[in-house]
């Protein structure tokens, strides 16, 4: 076996030039490439540093709720705090990360040379990056109430008509709508290339029934993108025209409807949470049959199924309004549309289940963090369905029980499966393993403080403590509940930065990786650790689903099964 | 075992995928026509809850004329291709000369519109419901036209300078791909605001 | 990019790199930032954003801009460490493919509708026995979608109502071929009794599902339906299905084809017996 020497730096050689420093050089590269990995990479990168700044925002709300009658931030703050926290984990750190993995991975998965449109792939990153830029310069920048300079402060969701310029002057408000609309044209840009890179660029061989389920799972996706983040963009749209222009989509003084907002927003904002988790999914699918050593356990279901959580997701938004009041004829529709998307979920589940079955399981730190997922998904999974049900939905509506459904998603099984996605292909894009036994700590710090914080934060809710409130009275007896709550934050910070020393000081001393560290089957795994700008000096071609295994083992390839 | 990957059999069948040109604009569609629905449904919301005047049958004319010019432009966008399929540069220079023309018609006759709107009936984006989502989702679709007539103005002029040739024929037919949704677009456009919402 | 220079080259087209889509990306940022700045940031971001889309233009027409990069074709060996596959003791097959028989589609749609039809007879008989009416069970199954009837009289739903029957036949319909195509899904899973998991086993635990739920879906049914009379019409509706749905052939799944000649032919017994455990390890499908 060749093994690779690792390339220096993932920077690659910028032409030596005899003027002009190497940094310059380096910088250059960087912001004039179109090479789908560096953008990749540059997409992972930029959603980190926000991943850390959103995540110190958290840390501080966290402090302040830790005990009653806290005055650690002020209440102007603290609004500032949660709304600057959604908006930035979904839009600032949840999509480019997701996006960065699909860049990096699906023309290598597909046996491509880059994206079917490189320099659009350039342009909808940037625009992302800038976008959130945008959004951060509001703390040095935006006037808001009372000429107060500083952040957006209407919650993620931003509903009318706390919006309208009555009752949000300045300009905070205005960041965040224009920031979000910024970067729905780079999460477009994106979505687009991925459907085109599918269609269009796979190498000879790859059908579509052939697709790394990674790959199907990102087209679906991006299917999805079109039709939740258009209407996002064309809400904002309006939110602007009633801004600038003195509209009145969303004027209640002249018979505009501050409803219709919650029905835009929330038909982004459903199909949204999908888009969030299918590409957690995607990790899963790639990681769990090749650390259980066996094939994923019924493919044709498990696309079947993602196509049908597309479809479904786009039916049931108005979950989100129950206490609106939407009467019995669209709460039985909604809820029972709800607990319908529980059926291709409860499908992922038990295939990944069937995949593990009986299999020779590895528990690499890739591994235990899809375990992790599996468990805490499968519990959010259940939150939601109580929620979904509209009496149910009326006592805990707006409550912590609310907040804790939606972290166990996002944090247990997103967050998760994006850690075991870092540990599964950090060693292809660099060249170098991460520390197992560093992964091992971040798990269980991360495990223990993950369920410190968010088994616990179901009981407040449940004892009626309503979410965004930026303290309460000693007397509700939420105290001891919030204490346990903050303290497992601690924890998941320790993790965190475990992970983040683990990422810096792997890169320079990790063991080297080689091309194929994981015994893997799929076509990225064929090209050297990190691959070269062509990816491939030679288009693969492919006969089945795991190409690598029919090489493999030649006496029992794949190609006699299909 | 040795290089790159595979079990190289024999790749017998030809294989073929969609352009991504033209896949790539299906996507372009998929998420405008998400926009567009976003805004008529807020149009259709909306007709009769305007608290003050004017009110559409008073104020709207239909736009027939306008209408035509724009729906025929699809007509002579589609030639333009087939011509310069056909590597019949000049002719496809006239089919595009005549699309440009017809959509400029139909900008100005929306630009006269919004004239007499604003300055004879008083309707302007902020005066009631009607004003705001009427201008908003013409407006929407105009800017479209525009930006059509940019790109089809650009195709004229490279086609003029001779720097157009048969092998930019699917890059042509992407862009009438989307020259026929923007007309798809008025339809609808048209059948909401000036049919039904009168 | 790599540039050794070795044997075996071959040159790549690949798409030059370009600063515009980044000024693009910054100009349109700062024509935005300008709305909650000042102009003359979106003055600079126009220029910007002119600028390069004109450069950006030039790259791409008439021809994108390519360079030519050589490709190094290394030797990379791809190989596993883990030679030895368990193999399974007993299939021949080293894998297991399963399902080898499913029923066709259109068996799920057929059970159903027979098994609709089918649960109709019980729902009448309670119908009419209790509130002397043909049309009290279907007004009753519709008043889920209606919520003016929420506070009717029973006397008015023992009436006949247009919109009353074509709304019960809607959810009817659709539910009953849903549970239908279910239990075609279902069935080949569970071959041993088929009476008993068709007929009772299902209606019960179907029947359990709604008796806990009904309240919220359908609170006007919950009121009034009799659970008694629901029982028997499910398990009208179960064996009818069942039995429909198990007089129908089963089809070969391409798995089954992919079996070699002498299982195909029957010549070995024991494929995909139900209870024949398999312990695939390492790359069995
Ligand atoms: C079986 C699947 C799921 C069901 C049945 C479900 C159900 C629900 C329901 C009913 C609510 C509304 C609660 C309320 O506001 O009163 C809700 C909120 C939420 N869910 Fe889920 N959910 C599911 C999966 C997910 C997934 C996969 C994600 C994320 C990736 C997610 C993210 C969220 C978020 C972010 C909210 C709250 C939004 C907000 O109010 O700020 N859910 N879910
Ligand atoms: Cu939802």
């Amino acid at each position: 076996m060749v093994t690779q020497t690792p390339v220096t730096s993932i920077a690659g050689h910028a032409p030596a030039s005899q003027h002009g420093s190497r940094a310059f050089d380096v910088v250059y590269d960087w912001i004039t490439t179109v090479d789908h990995k560096k953008i990749g990479i540059m997409y992972i990168v930029y959603a980190l540093i926000f991943l850390v700044i959103a995540g110190i925002e958290a840390l501080l709300m966290r402090v302040q709720l830790a005990v009653p009658n806290n005055t650690f931030v002020s209440p102007q703050s603290f609004n500032r705090l949660f709304t600057m926290h959604g908006t930035t984990m979904v839009f600032f750190v949840g999509m480019p990360i997701l996006f960065g993995f699909g860049n990096y991975l699906i023309p290598l998965m597909i046996g491509a040379r880059d994206m079917a449109f490189p320099r659009l792939n350039a342009f909808s990153f940037w625009i992302s990056a800038f976008s959130g830029f945008l959004l951060y310069f509001s703390y040095f920048a935006g006037s808001g109430l009372y000429g107060a300079g500083t952040a957006p402060d209407v919650g993620w969701f931003a509903y009318a008509p706390l919006t309208a310029r009555v009752f949000s002057p300045g300009h905070s408000t205005d960041y965040w709508t224009l920031s979000v609309l910024l970067s729905s044209i780079g999460s477009l840009g994106t979505a687009l290339n991925i459907v085109a890179t599918t269609l269009s660029m796979r190498c000879p061989g790859m059908k579509l029934s052939r697709m790394p389920l990674l790959v199907w799972l990102y087209f679906v996706t991006s299917c999805i993108a079109f039709i939740a983040i258009s209407p996002l963009s064309a809400a904002q749209i309006m939110l602007v025209i009633d801004r600038y222009l003195g509209g009145h989509f969303f004027d209640t003084q002249a018979g505009g409807s501050a409803v219709l907002w919650m029905h835009f927003f929330w038909i982004f904002g459903h199909p949204e949470v999908y888009i969030l988790v299918l590409p957690a999914f995607a990790f899963a699918n790639e990681i769990i049959p090749v650390f259980s050593r066996k094939a994923i356990f019924g493919y044709p279901a498990m696309v079947s199924a993602t196509v049908g959580i597309g479809f479904i997701s786009m039916g049931v938004w108005a979950h989100h309004m129950f206490t609106v009041g939407l009467g019995p004829g669209a709460n039985a529709f909604f809820t029972l549309a709800t607990m319908v998307i529980a059926v291709p979920t409860g499908i992922k589940i038990f295939n990944w289940l069937a995949t593990m079955w009986g299999g020779n399981i590895h528990f690499s730190t890739p591994m235990i963090f899809s375990i992790g997922f599996l468990f805490q998904f499968l519990v959010a999974g259940l939150t939601g369905v109580m929620l979904a049900a509209a009496p149910f939905d009326w006592q805990l509506g707006n409550s912590y029980f609310v907040v804790a459904h939606f972290h166990y998603v996002l944090v247990g099984a997103i967050l998760f499966m994006i850690f075991a996605a870092f540990y599964y292909w950090y060693p292809k894009m660099t060249g170098r393993m991460l520390s197992e036994r560093l992964g091992k700590w971040h798990f269980w710090l991360f495990v223990i403080g993950f369920h410190l914080t968010f088994d616990f934060m179901h009981i407040p809710g449940i004892l009626g403590m309503p979410r965004r409130i930026y303290t309460y009275e000693a007397d509700r007896g939420w105290a001891i509940w919030n204490m346990i709550v903050s303290s497992g934050a601690i924890f998941q910070t320790i993790a965190t930065l475990i992970f983040v020393y683990n990422l810096v000081v792997s890169y320079f001393k990790g063991a080297v990786a080689g091309p194929d560290p994981w015994d893997a089957w799929t076509l990225e795994w064929s090209t050297s650790s990190p691959p070269p700008s062509y990816n491939f000096a030679k288009t693969p071609t492919v006969e089945s689903r795991r190409p690598l295994w029919d090489l493999k083992h030649p006496e029992e390839p794949d190609t006699q099964y299909e | 075992m040795s290089t790159a990957v595979a079990v190289a059999h024999q790749a017998n069948e030809e294989w073929r995928q969609p352009s991504r040109g033209i896949v790539g604009m299906a996507c372009l569609i998929a998420a405008e026509s998400a926009i567009f629905i976003i805004f008529v449904v807020a149009y259709i919301f909306y007709t009769g809850k305007s608290l003050t005047g004017p009110t559409p049958r008073e104020v709207l004319e239909l736009p027939i004329f306008s209408t035509i010019c724009l729906l025929s432009s699809s007509i002579t966008v589609h030639f333009a291709v087939h011509e310069l399929r056909a590597s019949k540069v000049r002719l496809s220079a006239w089919w595009l000369a005549a699309t440009v023309l017809l959509g400029s018609i139909f900008i100005a006759s929306t630009a006269a519109e919004w004239y007499k709107l604003i300055y004879h009936d008083g309707l302007t984006i902020r005066t009631n419901l009607f004003g705001t989502t009427f201008y908003s989702l013409v407006g929407l679709h105009a800017s479209h036209v525009i930006a059509g007539l940019i790109m089809l103005g650009l195709a004229l002029i490279f086609t003029l300078m001779g720097k157009v040739n048969q092998s930019h024929a699917e890059r042509l037919e992407v862009l009438s791909i989307y020259w026929h949704f923007v007309d798809a677009v008025w339809v609808v456009v048209f059948t909401v605001v000036y049919i039904l919402g009168r | 990019m790599e540039q050794k220079s070795e044997a075996g080259h071959n040159a790549v087209h690949m798409p030059s790199p370009t600063v515009w889509p980044m000024v693009l990306a910054m100009g349109l940022t700062l024509i935005i930032t300008g709305m909650v700045t000042s102009a003359a940031v979106s003055v600079l971001g126009l220029i910007l954003s002119l600028a390069s889309v004109i450069g950006w233009f030039r790259e791409v027409l008439p021809h994108e801009a390519h360079q030519m990069v050589d490709a190094v074709e290394e030797e990379i060996e791809i190989s596993s460490a883990r030679k030895s596959i368990d193999r399974l003791p007993i299939d021949p097959m080293h894998r297991k493919l399963v399902p080898l028989e499913i029923f066709r589609i259109t068996t799920g749609i057929k059970g159903g509708i027979a098994g609709g039809i089918a649960m109709i007879v019980p729902a009448t008989i309670f119908s009419l026995l209790k509130y002397h009416s043909f049309w009290y069970a279907t007004n009753l199954m519709a008043a889920g979608g209606f919520v003016s009837w929420a506070g009717q009289s029973d006397q008015f739903l023992a009436q006949f109502h247009l919109e009353g029957l074509l709304a019960a036949l809607v959810i009817h319909t659709v539910a009953s071929v849903l549970v239908g195509l279910l239990y075609g899904a279902m069935l080949p899973m569970f071959p041993r009794w088929p009476i008993l998991t068709a007929g009772f086993l299902a209606p019960l635990l179907w029947t359990g599902l709604l008796f806990s739920t009904l309240e919220f879906i359908s609170p006007v049914l919950n009121e009034r339906i009799s659970w008694f009379w629901f029982i028997p019409s499910q398990i009208a509706f179960g064996l009818v299905c069942g039995f429909v749905v198990n007089l129908q052939a089963k089809v070969r799944t391409p798995q089954f084809q992919a079996l070699p000649f002498a299982l195909r032919a029957g010549l070995h017994g024991a494929i995909g017996e139900a209870g024949d455990e398999t312990h695939p390890k390492d790359g069995k499908a």
